[in-house]
């Protein structure tokens, strides 16, 4: 079966937007975040129109509607991703996924000297908790390099230390290279000889594979995973962390405050199990509710079809558009590999100034050095262009895309 | 002098003249991009922390000054050809008046040139940055 992709983008009232240029909008920003289905967006205005009350502590109907609805749509989320609901956790999206897996894990179980091992490639969110750690604690953080060719993890360096190493971060699909790393593999490493053989902790970033890769948590082996609703066609302001059973029990209470205590005195406090003990102050209710709406929405498809669909959107762009005089693509776009994200740079014609030229065309395109400053800075540039495509765009976008690209460079290049 | 709508100094006049012809916003990028050409150049050998201009994503830098005659004049230039031409229209807006004119320019004139519509929010903020930092040191200059 062909995904029918007229009966998809029918679902999403933003793609028949014509922009104040006068030109249909093409969105090609889905590596950023991805737009809405109606259903999404009719459950959230549904929650609120009909069922709005805060959670968990009342005996009122709205307040019963509510916490159903909240909690059952944890129960849709920990499905999709293979999970027990017990252990995930909600948060704010995948940075403060990572934050939570720092303070909640890191602090109780990391001491001075121990290692975390994380790369080149990592986002900004998957950097800058880590660091703050280490400068708290004394934990020496450690990278796994690129490979020569700039296009994939140096898998050998990662074996040469990773027997010193208590904890592997690594983001699961660049969001730069459009790259898929060998998470199994690196979990394998990591279980077998991490931390002098006991096997070390793995968290994965995968805010970019949900997009398109139906992650297993139950046969992952990561201990934590990091999400975020928005790359999936779900709200921002939702993502989760999703904890392996063994690793709750290692985890402190991260933020403190109603909702993540069974009982408080004026001095201390007893807390809830998990999850609730991780998910402190009022909950991101309709954020959460509207993520199980996407994803009733994407249970519709076969993953393994929308992901084709887009690999070979982005396939086929950076191939066309690396024949281009002066545009440099990053990253492996070979077969089977990659996201829908596609990251260039054209030699003469500045990254912003290419940007505002696609924009007049109606192509909605990221631009900047995309959270990940110590990759530009391997990559030799500051910034770069980023297309990336999602299971509603189409080769006839793709086309127009690299056609409207190639004419800019001719007026410019 | 005091400035405003449809009381503008003559080369920024001919400017908004120029863009009044304006097909569509490729157009209108074009002719942004081409003015970069035009802009009175601070070369890059000068660029440092404080002639940084904030709030760009672009490398952007400016340096203002009295010239023999005593008027206004900002030099300039940026990795980014568009934001380069920006600094040439604000050129054209301020540079040879007395540097008290030139603290109360108002930025207005980038609404007759159709530019705000068509800028990112990240650009025209760099742009009223920019516009902001110009009028801060010409009051300085003024001042003496």
């Amino acid at each position: 079966m062909t995904l029918d992709l007229e009966a998809i983008r029918a679902d999403f009232p933003i793609l028949s937007r014509v922009l104040p240029s006068g030109k249909p909008l093409v969105y090609l920003d889905n590596a950023a975040t991805t737009q809405k289905p109606r259903q999404v967006i009719k459950a959230i205005s549904d929650y609120y129109e009909q069922n709005n009350s805060n959670v968990h502590r009342a005996v009122h109907t709205l307040a019963g509607e509510a916490t159903a609805a909240y909690e059952n749509g944890r129960i849709t989320i920990a499905d999709w991703f293979s999970i027990n609901p017990d252990q995930l956790f909600f948060t704010s999206g995948t940075t403060e996924a990572i934050n939570l897996a720092a303070h909640a894990w890191g602090k109780a179980n990391l001491q001075k000297d121990d290692v975390i091992l994380l790369t080149e490639m990592e986002h900004h969110s998957d950097l800058v908790p880590w660091q703050m750690l280490a400068e708290e604690r004394g934990v020496e953080l450690r990278f796994v390099p690129l490979s020569d060719d700039n296009k994939s993890l140096d898998m050998a360096a990662l074996e040469s230390t990773i027997d010193e190493v208590q904890l592997v971060c690594c983001i699961h699909t660049s969001n730069v290279l459009g790259v898929r790393n060998p998470i199994e593999r690196i979990i394998e490493l990591a279980k077998t000889r991490g931390d002098g053989g006991n096997g070390a902790a793995v968290l994965l970033d995968c805010a970019q594979a949900v997009s398109h890769d139906r992650l297993g948590f139950d046969t992952m082996g990561a201990d934590f995973v990091a999400v975020s609703a928005h790359k999936m066609c779900g709200p921002t302001g939702v993502g989760a962390l999703l904890v392996a059973e063994e690793r709750i029990e290692e985890m402190t209470h991260f933020m403190g405050g109603g909702d993540m205590i069974r009982e408080t005195w004026l001095e201390r406090s007893d807390y809830q199990d998990a999850p609730h003990r991780f998910e402190a102050g009022t909950p991101k209710i309709a954020a959460a509710i509207g993520w199980a709406a996407a994803i009733d929405w994407l249970s519709q498809f076969d993953m393994e079809e929308i992901s084709e669909h887009i690999l070979g959107l982005a396939r086929h762009t950076a191939s066309e558009i690396g024949k281009l005089p002066g545009i440099t693509v990053y990253g492996d776009h070979g077969e089977g590999l990659g996201s829908g994200a596609v990251s260039f740079l054209h030699d003469s014609i500045h990254a912003e100034d290419l940007a505002h030229f696609l924009d007049a065309g109606g192509f909605a395109v990221r631009t900047g050095h995309h959270c990940a400053q110590p990759l530009m800075r391997k990559l030799g540039v500051t910034a770069t262009n980023r297309a990336s495509f999602y299971l509603y765009n189409t080769r006839e976008e793709a086309d127009a895309f690299i056609s409207h690209l190639q004419a800019v460079i001719e007026r410019l290049g | 002098m005091s400035y405003g709508e449809g009381n503008w100094p003559e080369p920024l006049q001919s400017v908004i003249e120029e863009f009044a012809d304006v097909f569509d916003d490729m157009e209108r990028y074009e002719m942004l991009y081409e003015f970069a050409s035009e802009c009175d150049l601070l070369s890059e050998e000068f660029w440092c922390e404080e002639t940084r201009v904030h709030g760009c994503q672009s490398e952007a830098h400016i340096v203002c000054s009295l010239n023999d005659a005593g008027t206004f004049r900002m030099v300039g230039s940026a990795d980014a050809q568009i934001v380069q031409g920006l600094m040439a229209i604000a050129q054209k807006a301020v540079n040879g008046l007395p540097p008290a004119e030139v603290a109360d320019f108002p930025v207005t004139f980038t609404r007759e040139l159709g530019l705000m519509n068509s800028l990112s929010p990240n650009r025209a903020n760099g742009f009223l940055n920019m516009f902001t930092r110009v009028r801060q040191e010409a009051r300085k200059l003024a001042e003496g």
